[in-house]
């Protein structure tokens, strides 16, 4: 019964979606979810035949995919219409729920079948599966025509910075407020080294390394002093680091820089002396536009690849070269979480006195986990950069910093799976899901409900002024943060570290329950 | 071994040792005794390095320790069980032997260390795959003394491994002290129940607001009128 409380969520979820979007999105939506339910079944059931596996799912997936199929078509036919969106009974539609349904039911089915499979085998089978989803995912896009990439991108830039500040927040336990700080300094070591605010055009492929080893420097220089620092007092000062970035970048705009052993160290001597200054100043720079201000830096360069240059309108090169990416960050950090400095992190969290008296360098191992955060950060701004092809200060505000630590906190903090989901799950919640609810709503007012209300001109203009969830997205924001951390504090997909620490009494308890057992027996 | 000369440590403005000067020898079993407050636990947190002393100096077969932090200090082969054990608790039983074994530089006899460590505490072995902390008062003292062996120190610093411990427990632990000095291992033991470290030391020390006010052979200090009415409530 558990599971099939599984099955309607997942099929409620999706069929939600499939209502603000309409035409093949139920298709699209069949796979993800389908594949995800597996996913969550293939968790939870007893190991078994690969048969009865996926016989014991089929209930379940049905489940989905009708209550998909079910809202998708009641979508189609009585609440589209009410939004003035007249959707003919096409062939289209038919097509896309069919294949939605059938997507769903196989995936969830075929995924859970792996539980059916010896462990090593079992994860080949996940990973080659989720592999095909993610490269198909582009193509089947741009067939259906929904030119959703271009937001998945997004998220998974996302991803990549939630990956990068998991290793601060999560690994080594110490509270990052201005990350979006490096995101930034990777973004304008971009900008600047290619585009022609100074007429440097470098390639692409270098100016990320440069932008990651920027983002590094400056995460070394902001860590050196202030790591001695510690818990909420760290928060602060990251705080403070956070809101300088910006303005410094916003306030670059007229740089002069003198060289100066002739500008005031010999002169001021002088002066010491009672002589007037007589040395010829030399000006290293003067005037210099180096950021450009709330204009921003603009058309930053775009990569290359085998002569072919990255277009902006063509978004699955970029997808790929995303992929790309967050797959050498997943590598690198599970790398890491393995050494000995991925130890000396887990150890400065747990215990920091204790890290030291067993041989641990509190401030290095500190100043490792911000400078290797930071490294990320700077990836991701360079990719950022060379996507949007303009960058301005304001992007890397507050605000910023606050949903890339959301993402970590949302997916589970500590947990690589867990913030790639969290990044997936809050981005595309923004960039998706809310501006194609606030079209649903915006056509649902005009074309149904205001005229209903047409006695009133001046009501009518409020709701439809107010009626845009665009406007209230940090206060669903905030909403959801709220309801996720009454409910569950780990995450969506915690760690195993998070888990202990939050239902430490469930564990005790359980531990207890076996030795009782164990007592029975003997 | 190691030697501590006129150390005087300071909390803020709180004299807390006054001149401190003790010697540990190879092989030998030394306990500090004294009430609480009087600077036992200060003592051992001034050899780890995680207290700096205003003056005097403390080495460690001629090095001298009091200037450095207290990560190299655990490099050069001092190890502590603290008080309060300062376990890992979300890490697993063998992930806080790992961590033990962290500031080693010659890893070849680690297997037969941990092999070695799990044999002395059986209880560990059963809880291998547990959180640290789920594991019971007693187990956690198992746990950091066993933690701080992984280390294979030159010194081994035991701090109150008695506290909070039922008294059978405690009967255990002594033995496992008096077994690992048999193996050779160096220990300096912080101590209030007095009789019971006096009874498996060589040689004692008491301590009395910060100050050693007496030093002896652990029997002499158990047959000692003053020791035996402040520490041993004997009338």
């Amino acid at each position: 019964m558990q599971h099939i409380k599984t099955g309607v969520i997942f099929g409620v979820l999706a069929g939600l979606f499939t209502f603000l979007f309409g035409g093949w999105s139920v298709t699209m939506l069949g796979i993800f979810a389908g594949a995800g339910l597996g996913l969550a079944l293939e968790n939870k059931l007893e190991r078994g035949t690969q048969l009865a596996k996926a016989k014991e799912a089929l209930p379940v997936a049905l489940v989905a995919g009708g209550l998909m199929v079910a809202l998708s078509l009641f979508g189609n036919f009585v609440v589209q219409p009410a939004t003035g969106k007249f959707t003919a009974l096409n062939t289209i539609v038919v097509a896309a729920n069919i294949l939605g349904f059938i997507a769903m039911v196989g995936l969830a089915m075929l995924t859970a079948s792996f539980r059916g499979l010896d462990e090593k085998k079992e994860k080949t089978a996940k990973t080659i599966l989720l592999a095909a989803i993610v490269i198909a995912f582009p193509f089947i896009d741009v067939f259906m025509n929904l030119r959703w990439t271009s937001n998945i991108i997004f998220a998974l830039i996302f991803v990549i910075l939630g990956l990068g500040l998991n290793i601060v927040v999560g690994y080594a336990g110490l509270l990052n407020l201005g990350y979006a700080a490096f995101f930034a300094i990777g973004a304008y070591t971009t900008g600047i080294l290619s585009s022609p605010q100074h007429d440097i055009f470098l390639n692409f492929w270098l100016v990320i390394w440069l932008a990651a080893g920027m983002a590094a420097l400056w995460g070394f220089l902001l860590g050196a002093p202030t790591l001695p620092v510690r818990g909420d007092y760290l928060g602060i000062v990251t705080l403070g680091f956070g809101e300088i970035i910006p303005v410094i970048f916003k306030n670059l705009i007229d740089v002069t820089i003198n060289e100066p052993l002739t500008c005031w160290i010999i002169p001021g001597i002088q002066r010491l002396f009672g002589a007037t200054s007589t040395v010829a100043c030399i000006n290293l720079v003067s005037h210099m536009d180096l950021t450009a201000g709330e204009k921003g830096i603009n058309p930053i360069g775009r990569p290359i690849l085998f002569g072919y240059e990255f277009q902006s309108n063509n978004t699955t090169p970029w997808y790929f070269l995303i992929i790309l990416i967050i797959m050498l960050t997943v590598f690198l950090i599970q790398r890491m979480y393995k050494s000995r400095l991925g130890r000396s992190w887990m150890a400065i969290r747990e215990d920091e006195l204790a890290s030291a008296q067993m041989g641990i360098d509190p401030v290095k191992t500190k100043l490792a986990a911000f400078a290797i955060g930071a490294v990320f950060a700077g990836f991701a701004g360079a990719f950022y950069a060379a996507y949007i092809r303009a960058i301005f200060p304001s992007v890397f505000d507050f605000s910023a910093s606050i949903i890339i630590l959301c993402v970590v906190i949302l997916g589970g903090i500590g947990n690589i799976n867990g913030v790639i989901v969290g990044g997936l799950v809050i981005m595309t919640a923004d960039r998706l899901f809310l501006p194609a609810l606030k079209d649903f709503l915006k056509g649902l007012l005009d074309f149904t409900i205001l005229p209903a209300l047409s006695s009133n001109p001046g009501l009518q203009a409020a709701v439809s002024q107010n009626a845009n969830p665009i406007l209230y997205r940090f206060l669903l924001f905030g909403l959801t943060l709220v309801i996720m951390m009454r409910v569950r504090p780990e995450g969506l997909i915690p760690s195993a570290q998070m888990r202990a620490v939050l239902h430490a009494d469930e564990e005790i308890e359980a531990v207890q329950n076996d030795e009782s057992k164990k007592a029975k027996k003997g | 071994m190691l030697e501590l000369k006129d150390v005087h440590t300071y909390y803020g403005n709180i004299h807390a040792l006054k001149g401190i000067s003790l010697t540990v020898n190879d092989g030998e079993i030394v306990t500090l005794i004294g009430s609480n407050g009087a600077g036992k636990s200060t003592t051992l947190r001034t050899i780890q390095g995680l207290n700096k002393p205003r003056t005097g100096t403390v080495t460690l077969d001629g090095v001298q320790l009091e200037k450095l932090p207290a990560h190299e200090i655990a490099g050069l082969g001092v190890a502590q069980s603290p008080e309060g054990r300062m376990i890992f608790p979300r890490m697993t039983v063998l992930e806080n032997l790992e961590m033990g074994a962290y500031a080693r530089k010659d890893l070849t006899s680690y297997k037969d260390d941990l092999e070695h460590v799990l044999a002395l505490f059986p209880r560990l072995k059963e809880r291998i795959t547990q959180k640290g902390g789920t594991l019971s008062g007693g187990e956690q003292q198992m746990l950091a003394m066993g933690r701080a062996l992984m280390a294979k120190p030159k010194i081994l610093l035991l701090d109150e491994p008695s506290m909070g411990l039922a008294p059978l427990l405690v009967e255990l632990i002594f033995d496992i002290i008096k077994q690992l000095n048999n193996e050779g291992t160096t220990i300096l033991l912080v101590e209030q129940n007095a009789l019971m470290a006096l009874s498996i030391a060589h040689r004692g020390y008491v301590l009395q607001t910060g100050e050693i006010i007496l030093s002896n052979t652990a029997e002499k200090l158990k047959n000692d009128e003053m020791v035996q009415k402040a520490y041993l409530g004997v009338e």
